[in-house]
C-alpha cells in the first residue's frame, strides 16, 4: 500500500507537472495568432488487481493521456467564413473608392458644364474673338479632364489587376504549405491516441498551422473544407462543389487570366473558378464595375464629339468656310481638340460671309447640347460610381459587425484568457505541492514501519 | 459596435482597439465636416445629396453666363433706347419746321432755307439709325457688321441688316430680342397710303422745299401728316424696347431669386449644421474618453498582479 501511495503521488506531481506546463504554454502564447488553448486531458489510473479479488482496493494514480486543443470546428468555420465575406466587402469598398475618386477628381463633370455654357457666353458675340478663344480652352480644358479621368481608371484596373495576381500566387504558395502541413498529419496519425480534441503536443501545434492557413487563403478566396480522420485537410475553392485546391498532400494551381476589357477570370486548370468571397473576389467585383464606369465614360466623351463635329458641318466659320470637326478621338482617353483656333467655331449658318456674326449654327450647336445634356449623364455616371461605393460600404459594415462576432465568439471559445491561466496556476501549483505531501506522508508512513523493526 | 463577453485576453484587446477606432474615426469624420464646412467629405457618403449638389452648382454656373447675358442685352436695348429718343427729338423738330414751311406767308427762299435744315436732320436720322451695339455691330441691323442703312444714288435709305434683330438668351428657358431692326422701327406710310420711310419722308420734303413754287407748300402739309405716322412708329418702337427693359429686369429679378432659392437648398443639402455638429462632437469625444478611462481601468484588472505574493 505504501509503495502504491507513493507512485500515485508521484503520477499526481508529474500529472500538475505537465498541467503546469500546458499554462505556462498558453500564457506565453496569448497573444499568438492562431493558437488555440491547450490543456491536459487526465485520466485516472484505476488497473485492476491481478487477481480480481472482489472488493479489491487497487488505484494508480492519474496519467495525463493527451492535450486537449479547445477548438470548435463550427465556430472556426464560421470566423473563416464571415472572415472572407468581410475580405471581400473591404476591398470591394476600397477598389470601388479609387473608382470614384479616379473618376469624381478629375473634374469631369465640371469641366463639361463649363464648356456647354462657354457657348452660351459666346452668343452675346458670336464673332468675338477672345469669347471663341474660351470656348476653345474650355474644350481643351474638358478633353483634359477626361484624359486624367481614363488614366487614372487605367492605373486603378492596372493596380486591380496586381492585386488579383498577387492574390492568386498567395493562394497557391499557401496551397503548397497547407499540402505539407497535410503530409505531416497524416504521418503522425497513430500517434494520436485519444479520441475527440484529444491529440499529441506536436498534431496540436501542427492543427494550428493547418487553421492558421486555412485562415489565410479565405482572406484570399472563399473555400470549403473538409477534415479527414487523420487531421489533414482538403480545401475545394468557390464552394464546396468547386474545384479542388488541395487534396490531401497535392495540390492544384489556381490561374487568373485577363480578359480584353480589363476584367479578371480565375481557373484551377480547366475549371472556371467563381468566387462568393475573398480580396480576389472583392477585387474582381472592383474590376467588372471599373470596366462598365470606364464604358460609360467613352461613350459620354465619343457623343460629346459627335454631336459638336456634326453640328460644325451645318455651319460656317469666322472665315466662311464650312466648320471642321472640332473634336477628334472616341474615347475618353483619346479625345482631343483638333485646333487651337478659336475661329474655327462654327457658329453662322453655312453659306454665311467671313467674320458674320450670325448666330443661327451656334444657336443649333447650343440646343443640340441642352438635347445631348453631358452634364446629367455625367452626374448619373458619378451617382452611379459613388452609390456603388455606399452600398459597398453598408454591406462591409454588416459584414464586418458579423466577422468580428465570429471571431470574438471563437477566440472565447479557443482564445487564451489569462485571468483563467492565473487560476490554473494556482491550482496546479497547489495540486503538485498536495502530491508532494502526499509523497511525504507516503515517506512518513513508511519510516515508522522501518522504527518498528528497530 | 460589437458587444462580446468575451473571456479571451487578445479578444479583450482586440475588441478595445476596434471599438476606440472606430469612435475616434467619427470624431475624425466630424471634425471634418466642420472645418471644411462640407457636410459629406465624398459624394459616396450621400450619392442623392452629392448628385443634387453638382446640378445646383452647375446651375449657379449656368446662372452666371445669364447673368452676363441679360446685361449684354440690357446694354444694347439701353442704347436703342437712347437713339430712339434722339429720334424722337429729331423728328419734333422736323415737324416743327414743316408747319413752319406749309405757312403760306413764306417765299420759296424761306422754304429753301427750312429744307436745308430738314436734309441737315435726314442726315442726322441715318446717322442714329447706323448706331452700334456694344460688340460695334449695326443696332438697329439684327447685327450684322457694318451700316444698317446706305443712300442710295437718289439719296434713298436702303436697308441692308438683317431680317430679324439677335436674340439672346437671358436665364429660365427665356430669351429676348436686344434691338428691333431698321424696318420695324422707320418703315412708314406717307399721307398718300405709299410706304416709305422715316429718313426718306424727311428727305422727300427736303427736297421738294428747296425745288419751292406751290407744290413746296403742299409738300409740307402732307409732310406734317407723314411725320406725324413716323414719330408715332418710333415712339411704338420705343415702347417695344422699354417693355423688353422691363422684362430683362424682372427675369433677373427671378434669377436671383432661384439663385438665393439654391444657395439655400446648398446648405442646407450639402452643408453642415455647425450646432448639430459641435453636439456630436462634444457627445463622441465624452464617448471616446470614458471608453479610453474604461479600457485603462480593464486592462489593469489582471489576477497576476494580486496572486504569488
Amino acid at each position: 500500500m505504501t509503495s502504491n501511495l507513493l507512485s500515485i503521488a508521484s503520477s499526481g506531481a508529474r500529472a500538475a507537472e505537465l498541467a503546469l506546463d500546458i499554462t505556462g504554454q498558453n500564457i506565453s502564447n496569448a497573444s499568438t495568432d492562431g493558437y488555440v488553448r491547450r490543456s491536459a486531458n487526465m485520466t485516472e489510473v484505476a488497473s485492476s488487481s491481478t487477481w480480481s479479488t472482489a472488493n479489491d482496493v487497487s488505484l494508480s494514480g492519474v496519467v495525463v493521456s493527451g492535450i486537449v486543443r479547445n477548438a470548435d470546428s463550427f465556430l472556426q468555420s464560421e470566423a473563416r467564413r464571415t472572415g472572407s465575406d468581410t475580405a471581400q466587402a473591404n476591398t470591394t469598398v476600397s477598389g470601388l473608392t479609387n473608382v470614384e475618386t479616379a473618376v469624381e477628381d478629375s473634374g469631369v463633370f465640371t469641366a463639361i458644364g463649363t464648356f456647354t455654357n462657354s457657348f452660351k457666353q459666346l452668343a452675346t458675340d458670336p464673332a468675338d474673338s477672345s469669347l471663341r478663344a474660351t470656348v476653345i480652352q474650355d474644350g481643351s480644358t474638358m478633353t483634359s479632364a477626361f484624359r486624367i479621368a481614363a488614366q487614372s481608371l487605367s492605373a486603378a484596373q492596372t493596380g486591380l489587376q496586381g492585386n488579383v495576381g498577387d492574390g492568386v500566387t498567395q493562394v497557391n504558395s499557401l496551397s503548397t504549405q497547407l499540402a505539407t502541413i497535410n503530409t505531416q498529419l497524416s504521418a503522425t496519425a497513430a500517434q494520436a491516441t485519444g479520441t475527440g480534441d484529444v491529440t499529441t503536443s506536436d498534431r496540436a501545434s501542427l492543427m494550428d498551422q493547418r487553421d492558421s492557413l486555412l485562415d489565410q487563403i479565405s482572406q484570399y478566396a472563399n473555400i470549403a473544407t473538409t477534415v479527414q480522420a487523420d487531421g489533414s485537410v482538403n480545401v475545394n475553392i468557390g464552394s464546396v462543389s468547386g474545384p479542388p485546391l488541395v487534396t490531401g498532400s497535392s495540390t492544384n494551381t489556381l490561374s487568373a487570366t485577363t480578359n480584353a476589357d480589363g476584367t479578371e477570370t480565375l481557373a484551377v486548370g480547366n475549371a472556371s473558378v467563381a468566387l462568393g468571397g475573398g480580396s480576389i473576389a472583392g477585387n474582381q467585383a472592383s474590376l467588372t464595375k471599373l470596366t462598365q464606369i470606364s464604358t460609360n465614360l467613352d461613350s459620354l466623351a465619343s457623343s460629346i464629339a459627335t454631336t459638336v463635329n456634326t453640328q460644325q458641318a451645318n455651319g460656317a466659320d469666322l472665315t466662311g468656310a464650312t466648320g471642321t470637326a472640332l473634336f477628334s478621338g472616341t474615347t475618353a482617353a483619346t479625345l482631343a481638340m483638333t485646333t487651337s483656333n478659336g475661329s474655327a467655331i462654327a457658329t453662322a449658318a453655312a453659306g454665311s460671309a467671313a467674320k458674320s456674326s450670325d448666330p443661327t449654327n451656334l444657336t443649333a450647336m447650343t440646343a443640340a447640347l441642352a438635347t445631348l445634356d453631358p452634364s446629367d449623364t455625367m452626374n448619373d455616371i458619378l451617382t452611379d460610381i459613388s452609390g456603388s461605393v455606399q452600398s459597398a460600404t453598408t454591406t462591409q459594415t454588416t459584414l464586418q459587425t458579423l466577422s468580428s462576432a465570429a471571431s470574438s465568439s471563437l477566440s472565447s471559445q479557443a482564445g487564451v484568457d489569462l485571468n483563467t491561466e492565473a487560476i490554473n496556476l494556482v491550482k496546479f501549483q497547489q495540486a503538485f505541492q498536495a502530491s508532494s505531501k502526499v509523497m511525504q506522508t507516503a515517506s512518513t508512513i513508511f519510516d515508522s514501519i522501518l522504527n518498528l523493526t528497530n | 459596435m460589437t458587444i462580446t463577453t468575451s473571456s479571451s485576453t487578445s479578444a479583450f484587446y482586440t475588441t478595445a482597439a476596434q471599438q476606440l477606432s472606430s469612435l475616434q474615426s467619427q470624431v475624425n469624420a466630424v471634425d471634418n465636416s466642420i472645418s471644411s464646412g462640407n457636410q459629406y467629405a465624398t459624394a459616396s457618403a450621400n450619392p442623392e445629396a452629392a448628385a443634387q449638389m453638382r446640378m445646383l452648382q452647375l446651375q449657379d454656373a449656368t446662372a452666371a453666363v445669364d447673368t452676363t447675358t441679360a446685361n449684354k442685352a440690357t446694354t444694347n436695348l439701353q442704347l436703342a433706347d437712347s437713339a430712339m429718343t434722339e429720334m424722337v427729338n429729331d423728328i419734333n423738330k422736323a415737324k416743327t419746321l414743316a408747319t413752319q414751311a406749309a405757312n403760306g406767308t413764306l417765299s420759296d427762299t424761306d422754304r429753301a432755307a427750312i429744307g436745308e435744315q430738314l436734309s441737315q436732320i435726314q442726315t442726322d436720322m441715318i446717322g442714329l439709325a447706323n448706331t452700334s451695339d456694344a460688340n460695334g455691330n449695326s443696332l438697329f441691323g439684327g447685327g450684322v457688321s457694318g451700316n444698317a442703312y446706305t443712300t442710295d444714288a437718289s439719296g434713298k435709305a436702303v436697308y441692308g441688316g438683317a431680317a430679324t434683330s439677335q436674340s439672346l438668351g437671358i436665364g429660365g428657358g427665356q430669351s429676348v430680342q436686344t434691338s428691333l431692326t431698321g424696318p420695324e422701327v422707320f418703315d412708314i406710310t406717307d399721307a398718300n397710303g405709299n410706304s416709305t420711310t422715316v429718313m426718306d419722308a424727311i428727305g422727300t420734303l427736303a427736297t421738294a422745299l428747296k425745288a419751292g413754287g406751290t407744290a413746296a407748300q403742299t409738300a409740307a402739309s402732307d409732310g406734317i401728316t407723314t411725320l406725324s405716322n413716323g414719330l408715332d412708329a418710333v415712339t411704338t418702337a420705343q415702347t417695344v424696347i422699354g417693355a423688353r427693359e422691363s422684362w430683362i429686369a424682372l427675369n433677373t429679378q427671378n434669377l436671383t431669386a432661384q439663385s438665393t432659392a439654391r444657395t439655400t437648398a446648398e446648405g442646407q443639402i450639402g452643408g453642415t449644421d455647425v450646432s448639430t455638429a459641435a453636439i456630436k462632437l462634444q457627445q463622441l469625444t465624452t464617448a471616446l474618453q470614458a471608453s479610453q478611462s474604461c479600457f485603462v481601468r480593464l486592462s489593469s484588472l489582471s489576477l497576476f498582479n494580486d496572486i504569488g505574493n
